[in-house]
């Protein structure tokens, strides 16, 4: 049971991201007025994500890797994202803030699961399960894309919740 | 090479890059962010997004039931509501602040085709596209619509619109009857005769009366039309047009005028479609062509100076090679839309149209030419197309422009988004409207309300009645939109 945790969260989380896109895309355009500032919004994003992928390597295989925190803390952005109700505004600071924060934290996440041993399975079972979601998700009338990234903020902060008390468990039967 | 790469990874590098990536993106965030296209949740624009407003909610119609109950509760509620076809007006007709959004679109089926009485009954929601795919089969055509066939039924009756033919009147003219909701939420069924005249009200009403739930409209024969184009002085096109109106074989023309540097308001050309006498066999309909070809076109003329000779150059080669072929009228009712896009970020393009008497425009013309820059590639306020249409006097609405037979210029027009560049394409499309009211002229009123008051209503002179006729109908005011905030309140 242990071991399955351990190897559906990161799938869960990968597949969640890809799958999560393009509603991520159609708010983050919203929110960019123009094309030169959606496209430096993913420049920083871009950045951002070299900088968490580099940190997480800086630091070395150490046994704790904040993933769990990496979760929750994505999970919070996307239910800002797609729960806060921001004035016009704020909206494109805040856009600028997440696109930081994801970038950093998923280039960590991207670093800290290339070094698990279910990273090479999951790389091709998710290309398969994100396919198989898009072409359902095709036949969902949309209501909004801020319902679908609330409720992946959850999962993924359920995920951060099922990793603490995983290890909980694996620490006492130790 | 190795020691940048290096360089490059370090942590405290990407840190500071990213940091310095938010300051410059911190820096281009515009300071005013209401802009062309923006929409967000809850914030409704048109066409131009000049006008973005914070709506209610959005109705999704399909039963006239439902619109009914929702009307019914407005009144009882005190809500507002305003109605959406596919929001091409440009002077926030489709929304109110705060209101609610009756989005028609989905209010779209053909409810009947009548070959031998020539009608074909509707439902308001639909687009001049669904009607002429649904009367072409049986050899049959609208007698006016739009030069395109983009716009919904409803929307494009509540402007009175008018298009390309010239032997049928105005728009509103082709309704024979129609289903309404009226503002307190009832239904009724309007003929010609109706005694409490809500035709009039409606037709031409800018959504202020109620919703248009069907019409029936008359409908023509699809004939097939040989093109006759010709070039010629804008001198001379008073009386080139008013051989076109005697010569009954021509059913339908327009005409382009010059804004290119060189030959700014002097030249223009002229598109005929004559009468064939023959039904056109085909059914299909022809599907936007050179869209491509036309956009790049359009978008070198907007560079201005010789590059808009140049456009003009273009549209002459284009104009000659039409010349002799033949075109169906639902075909040559359906122009391309597509190529026009405009999407700057930090301008905008928009239309407007001003209405001349006939004899009056040579006149006018040459009023024209000392206000508006013959060159305007560095000026802010570009003019980058005006089209000329015949508008025939309108005997039925109760805001008619066409208050005798007119010619319509429209004009594309675009300009940036600060306040003072909005500012100065007021001053100028204000200025515009005053030559045109001194030659007994008006302007159109679907679009953007740079106008004052005071030109509203020198251009139209029965608003009075108008708007007490709205307030005896509407008691609740429910109907209501920015238009209507503009000019009438």
């Amino acid at each position: 049971m242990q071991n399955k945790i351990e190897r559906y969260i990161p799938l869960i989380v990968t597949v969640g991201q890809v799958v999560i896109f393009p509603y991520y895309i159609v708010w983050l355009k919203e929110v960019s007025f123009s094309y030169t500032l959606f496209a430096w919004l993913f420049a920083t994003f871009s950045f951002a994500a070299a900088w968490g992928y580099r940190f997480f390597q800086s630091r070395g295989e150490k046994p704790r890797s904040f993933i769990t925190s990496v979760y929750v803390a994505m999970g919070v952005v996307y239910i800002v994202v797609g729960y806060w109700k921001l004035l016009i505004e704020y909206l494109p600071y805040v856009a600028l803030m997440t696109q930081i924060v994801l970038g950093f934290l998923q280039g960590y996440f991207r670093a800290w699961h290339t070094k698990q041993r279910s990273y090479h399975v999951h790389a091709i079972n998710h290309y398969l399960i994100v396919g198989v979601i898009m072409i359902a998700l095709s036949f969902m009338k949309v209501v909004s894309p801020s319902i679908f990234l609330t409720v992946f903020g959850i999962i993924l902060c359920m995920c951060g919740i099922w990793e603490v008390v995983r290890r909980k468990k694996f620490r006492n039967s130790c | 090479m190795k020691k940048i790469t290096k360089f490059m990874k370090k942590p405290w590098f990407l840190g500071i890059l990213v940091f310095a990536m938010a300051i410059v993106v911190i820096w281009n965030i515009p300071i005013e962010k209401r802009k062309y296209g923006f929409s967000q949740s809850g914030l409704a624009t048109d066409y131009t997004g000049l006008l973005p407003e914070r709506i209610e909610k959005v109705v999704n119609v399909h039963n006239r039931n439902e619109l009914q109950r929702i009307v019914q509760e407005a009144n009882k509620k005190g809500k507002h509501i305003s109605i959406a076809g596919l929001q091409h007006s440009q002077g926030g007709h489709t929304y109110y602040k705060d209101g609610i959004v009756l989005d028609m679109r989905r209010f779209n089926r053909i409810l009947e085709v009548n070959e031998q009485a020539k009608t074909v009954r509707v439902e308001s929601g639909a687009s001049w596209e669904d009607v002429q795919e649904a009367v072409t089969p049986y050899g049959l055509a609208l007698q006016v619509t739009q030069s395109q066939s983009i716009f919904t039924i409803g929307g494009s009756l509540s402007v009175n619109a008018h298009g390309r033919d010239i032997r049928f009147g105005p728009m509103a003219e082709t309704v024979r009857e129609m289903t309404v909701l009226t503002p307190t939420g009832e239904i009724k069924h309007l003929t010609r005769d109706d005694s409490e005249e809500w035709m009039t009200y409606i037709l031409g009403g800018y959504g202020l009366f109620g919703v248009i739930l069907d019409v029936t409209l008359n409908l023509t024969e699809n004939e097939v039309y040989t093109i006759h184009t010709e070039e010629i002085e804008t001198g001379k096109y008073e009386s080139y047009l008013h051989r076109v109106l005697e010569n009954q074989n021509i059913a339908m023309h327009y005409a382009r005028i010059s804004v290119a540097p060189g030959t700014f308001l002097d030249e223009m050309y002229v598109i005929d479609y004559n009468r064939t006498r023959k039904q056109a066999k085909i059914t299909s309909l022809k599907e936007e062509e050179g869209v491509r070809v036309s956009k790049f076109a359009l978008d070198l003329g907007r560079k201005g100076g010789k590059l808009e000779d140049l456009f003009w150059e273009s549209q002459r080669l284009y104009i000659n090679s039409i010349d002799g072929k033949t075109i169906t009228r639902n075909n040559a009712m359906r122009s391309e839309s597509t190529f026009m896009e405009f999407t700057t970020p930090g301008r905008v393009e928009v239309l407007q149209e001003f209405f001349i008497p006939v004899d009056s425009y040579e006149e006018y013309m040459k009023s024209l030419k000392d206000l508006l820059p013959h060159n305007d590639q560095d000026e802010d306020f570009k003019v980058h197309n005006i089209t000329v249409r015949y508008a025939a006097k309108d005997h039925m609405t109760s805001l008619p422009y066409a208050k005798e037979d007119m010619l319509g210029l429209v004009v594309l027009i675009q300009h940036g988004l600060k306040e003072k560049e909005i500012a100065h394409a007021k001053t100028m499309i204000q200025k515009w409207t005053d030559v045109t009211l001194q030659y007994g002229g008006t302007y159109y009123l679907p679009y953007y309300p740079y106008q004052t008051k005071e030109q509203f209503k020198e251009s139209y002179p029965n608003w009075k009645n108008f708007k007490e006729q709205k307030a005896e109908r509407d008691p609740n005011g429910v109907f209501v939109n920015l238009f209507y905030d503009h000019y009438m309140k």
